[in-house]
């Protein structure tokens, strides 16, 4: 789908469908599908989402069971580097354009866990967030208020995380290395996904 | 100054407790009838505790399972400056509907203990998760090793009081996090 122009700038859209790209992000941006990955405690802030209150599926945001029709990857809390390994597969899995929303302020910054020899400190080393929200934990409104910023920058294509991840890859993938050893991905991934 | 003698003697009384005549005190009398080596209290009710040498540990709660037949954990706590480690054998009864603690101490250095897999199989995994983080070793437990850690943190036991939390932290996830001096004392957020 990308290819390198004269100016040297990767371009992501198809050049038939330049037209169409504002009726794309429109797309994107009012269907959101979910991988509902619930790492630590933010999973219980989902339910008030999407039950009558806050009702996020009428911004067409939807549970979905699985990473390849996902858009929207939501980390819910902390992450441990086990827990990491399997949110790097899942996102590799998934189909682009895919966005990353990652609450409370645990994979920010390690929140209250920031001397914990088991949670990641700064997860945007590691994959890269689109937008974080901040709180411990945040309130379904904060939630919400994120998914709507994450719609906006959809819409004026600033939520390019997918395309970061792409260009800088080395990068992430030594931050990853780092963290687990090399080859982790031969030696534990396949463990639970035989084809990689 | 009769009452004031009643007093006295009410107070010196209570110093000493005897077991109560409830259900607990009698379950500790027959169980330290059994086994006198051991030190039986009762905290509340429905709670009962004793303490045991590690040598006879194995023994006492062989016995000790007959009243009290299931396991419900095995939690270790890290005296350092005592230079030992505190395990609690946590019980409950069924039949009673009494929870027992049973405490003894080991040595920090190379702390060994009998398994007890053959009295209730559970165990093992209670056994697996105290070795992982303390790195006690049980004798007769064949499945020693690492468990939810991973090789790297296994090694150092993290759940021991001298293991260098910072430092390791620092080391596996990099310093550009860094709001807090070495000492935790001045935070520099």
């Amino acid at each position: 789908m990308s290819e390198i122009g004269n100016d040297g700038v990767i371009s992501y859209e198809l050049k038939e469908f330049k037209l169409f790209e504002p009726l794309f992000k429109w797309a994107r941006k009012k269907s959101l599908w979910i991988v509902a990955f619930c790492t630590g405690c933010g999973g219980i802030e989902i339910p008030p989402l999407a039950t009558a209150r806050y009702d996020f599926e009428r911004f067409g945001i939807m549970p979905n069971p699985s990473p390849r029709m996902g858009d929207l990857f939501l980390i819910t809390g902390y992450v441990t580097p086990k827990t990491l390994k399997r949110i790097i597969i899942t996102y590799e899995m998934m189909q682009d354009p895919k966005y990353i929303l990652a609450h409370g302020s645990c994979p920010i910054n390690g929140g209250v866990y920031w001397d914990s020899y088991n949670v990641v400190k700064q997860l945007d080393r590691y994959i890269p967030v689109d937008v974080a929200i901040a709180g411990c934990m945040p309130r379904p409104e904060a939630v919400m208020d994120g998914i709507m910023e994450m719609m906006r920058r959809i819409e004026d294509g600033t939520a390019d995380g997918w395309k970061r991840y792409r260009e800088n890859y080395e990068y992430y993938r030594r931050n990853q290395d780092e963290l687990f050893g090399e080859g982790w991905r031969e030696k534990e991934a396949r463990r639970w996904l035989a084809w990689i | 100054m009769d009452m004031n003698e009643k007093n006295v003697e009410e107070k010196v009384e209570e110093s000493r407790p005897e077991l109560p005549d409830t259900r607990e005190g009698r379950l500790v009398k027959a169980l330290i009838e059994k086994a006198p080596y051991a030190e039986g209290s009762v905290r509340r009710e429905r709670r009962v505790e004793f303490r045991v040498s590690v040598e006879r540990i194995h023994e006492f709660l062989e016995l000790a399972s007959e009243t009290f037949e299931m396991l419900m954990q095995i939690s270790v706590v890290d005296w350092i400056k005592e230079g030992e480690f505190e395990l609690v054998y946590q019980l409950w009864s069924v039949s009673e509907s009494v929870h027992a603690f049973v405490r003894t101490r080991i040595p920090r250095e190379n702390a060994k203990l009998p398994t007890v897999m053959d009295v209730w199989p559970v165990a093992e995994t209670y056994e697996r998760e105290a070795h992982e983080f303390f790195g006690i070793i049980f004798e007769g437990n064949p499945r020693l090793g690492p468990f939810i850690l991973e090789e790297r943190e296994y090694k150092k036991h993290p759940l021991r009081k001298d293991f260098n939390m910072l430092g390791h932290v620092k080391a596996i996830y990099g310093e550009d996090f860094d709001r807090y001096d070495e000492s935790k004392t001045n935070y520099v957020i």
